[in-house]
């Protein structure tokens, strides 16, 4: 078996499930963070906010483990965001991973942001491979990391030019949806099985 | 990009000058402090001062103005007028000015700034370019230096200068709108370029902050009230966000249909096939509204929920007699990324929270459907059948604070046909609440 989607209570698998599938990728998922040494890679999928989160992660035993896993982990959306050392969401201490806050949004524009924004690359990566620049992806947050540019693969506009694809050495972040980022989110989920 | 609202103080008063010419003076407020007070509370990023006596003398005239207001207000100040001589930027740098705008002298004398970049570091030394028919204005704009804009910007960047203003002096304080080229022009020099002159209205913000200037000084348009320093904020803080297309699809058994209301329903096809041809055609998302009576009804949504997260990678919405929080989970456990419900809010609004908590605000979509009703519009329930005593504005606000993340907006007449909004009373509804609104009868989000 080659990818581990962690289970941590929290989010909504369906949909990492359905896209893996789709892209002809064997998959299980782990609730048990042992398990994870099985694994060739790890998914961290995210829907839910970052206190119930980092509890979940925290209190499943995951946590003290995933930092420290040397395998590619592609964490995405607040999975992402708990990359940080600290969220003001909640107000919640997180895996400092990166370093850097996650901040609010500035209320001058919707909040959350739902929809498909233009993401624009920073720096090449394997996980960006046969993506052209300028794509759109989905995104639904109402938080974003401030993390320090040479971390930063590509960022995306909302109000600021905020990160929207992380990279510190095994870890990958993403901010959007790939699972429901159409064609184009494929692709990444397919880099980062193949190429990552 | 950062809005700079500008003050021009002549002998004490904040004041404006067309084209730079002192003879066009206009008095706008005999208290520059006050006036730099309101720019910080209405959320100006930095404010721009410019002792405009100092420029023409050619020495400092209103400091101590300028450092009361330094002292008193707590944003970034960028200073300009009359700075000539180290100890005159001394002066003000010490006494905690963020940047000094160094124009007439830096013409003059590149020595003097190569000393200052030295001394004070390359991001508070500010050179104003100063413009008027292609060559560079000195002594408060009165005399022009025989030096073309161009040669002086390469000369700059050669001595290491990253910040600069430039005022293309023929469209300052004239309300018209800023000299893009010429911007670009400097920007392309690898300038952090402040715009400043003819910055008048929202567009040229937001072409400006399009252009990914470093920011825009705006004078008169502020003082004449052309715009607002909030809507200057608004225009200069641009999203790449696009507006979504969000197709909505009723479905009775299984099948999408169409109809005129919902007796004279015909056949439209497969909700999974219909869904994966809308999303190649370039849907953003989908919604699904399940309108089946039956009492089969739960299982047949469900596994329409779940054929159609098996082949469409695009957010979608499924919503039609959903009542329950267990009900929604099942739901989106199935793969549905958002649940919408209706007739259940109104009749109890708590299950918005309960979604809302359990889930999160981006998975609870409220539907309203709306009436107008002697020139009101009231909030309907039961597929549009039942009027409430809900009037729309109200609800909507009711339903973000519960927690909704998303509002789908329909119009409707009393047989349940759906018929288009005025978009003034969608545009009401978008600015009473900060989240988004999907108006279906529009074709896609407001």
């Amino acid at each position: 078996m080659k990818i581990a989607i962690i289970d941590y209570g929290a989010s909504n698998l369906q949909s990492v499930f359905n896209a893996l599938k789709k892209i002809g990728q064997t998959y299980a998922v782990v609730r048990k963070p042992e398990e994870l040494t099985r694994f060739e890679k790890v998914i961290v999928p995210g829907v839910g906010a970052a206190g119930s989160t980092m509890k979940n992660l925290i209190d499943s035993g995951f946590a003290a483990k995933i930092v420290n896993l040397k395998k590619p982990t592609l964490w995405i959306c607040i999975g992402m965001q708990i990359l940080s050392q600290f969220s003001e969401e909640n107000e919640t201490k997180c895996l400092s991973v990166i370093p850097g806050r996650v901040k609010k949004f500035s209320r001058v524009l919707k909040v959350p942001q739902i929809g498909w924004n233009k993401v624009s690359f920073k720096k090449t990566s394997p996980l960006l491979k046969n993506i052209p620049d300028n794509q759109f992806f989905y995104f639904v947050n109402s938080y974003y990391l401030d993390a320090p540019p040479k971390y930063v693969l590509a960022t995306a506009l909302y109000g600021i030019a905020f990160p929207a694809l992380v990279q510190k050495g095994n870890f990958y972040g993403v901010q959007f949806h790939p699972e429901k980022s159409g064609d184009s989110g494929l692709q990444l989920l397919r880099n980062f099985c193949e190429l990552c | 990009m950062l809005i700079i609202p500008a003050i021009d103080i002549i002998n004490g008063e904040c004041a404006r000058l067309t084209r730079g010419d002192f003879a066009t003076k206009k008095i706008y407020s005999k208290n520059p402090l006050a006036v730099a007070r309101q720019f910080e509370k209405a959320g100006a990023d930095m404010v721009h001062i410019v002792d405009l006596d100092g420029a023409k003398l050619g020495r400092p005239i209103n400091k101590k103005l300028i450092l009361k207001i330094r002292n008193q207000i707590k944003i970034p100040l960028q200073v300009g007028g009359g700075i000539r001589t180290v100890e005159d930027a001394e002066s003000y740098l010490n006494a905690g000015v963020d940047r000094i705008v160094i124009g007439t002298q830096a013409a003059r004398d590149l020595d003097f700034i190569k000393k200052l970049l030295s001394t004070f570091g390359r991001e508070r030394i500010v050179i104003g370019v100063d413009i008027k028919n292609g060559v560079l204005a000195i002594d408060g704009w009165t005399k022009t230096a025989q030096k073309k804009y161009t040669v002086f910007a390469k000369e700059l960047r050669a001595l290491g200068v990253s910040e600069i203003v430039c005022t293309d002096i023929r469209r300052d304080g004239t309300l018209t709108e800023p000299n893009f080229t010429l911007l670009e022009q400097l920007q392309s020099y690898g300038f952090n370029v402040v715009a400043s002159g003819g910055v008048s209205d929202t567009a040229a913000i937001e072409k400006l902050s399009k252009l990914k200037l470093f920011g825009a000084i705006i004078g008169k348009a502020l003082y004449e009230k052309k715009i607002s320093l909030a809507q200057a904020k608004r225009s200069a803080e641009l999203s790449n966000l696009t507006k979504r297309i969000i197709p909505c699809l009723d479905v009775k058994n299984g099948r999408v249909v169409k109809g005129v209301n919902f007796k004279d329903l015909k056949d439209a096809g497969d909700p999974v096939e219909l869904g994966k041809k809308y999303s190649e055609e370039g849907a953003d998302e989908l919604v699904f509204l399940d309108i089946t009576a039956s009492k089969e009804k739960r299982k047949t949504v469900a596994d329409m929920v779940k054929r159609i997260a098996q082949n469409i990678f695009i957010p979608f919405t499924v919503g039609g007699g959903i009542r329950s929080v267990r009900e929604m989970r099942i739901l989106l456990g199935n793969g549905a990324d958002k649940i919408s419900i209706n007739t259940a809010a109104v009749l109890n609004p708590s299950l918005i929270k309960e979604g809302s908590t359990a889930f999160g605000a981006q998975c609870i979509v409220v539907a309203i459907d709306a009436q107008k009703i002697n020139g009101e519009y009231m909030v309907l329930i039961r597929g549009g059948s039942e009027v409430t005593k809900l009037d729309v504005v109200t609800w909507a606000k009711t339903v973000e604070k519960l927690g909704a993340g998303e509002i789908l907006l329909t119009s409707m007449d009393r047989d349940g046909t759906k018929k288009g909004f005025d978009i003034e009373f969608l545009n009401i509804v978008n600015k009473a609440v900060n989240i988004p609104i999907i108006a279906p009868s529009m074709g896609n989000e407001l």
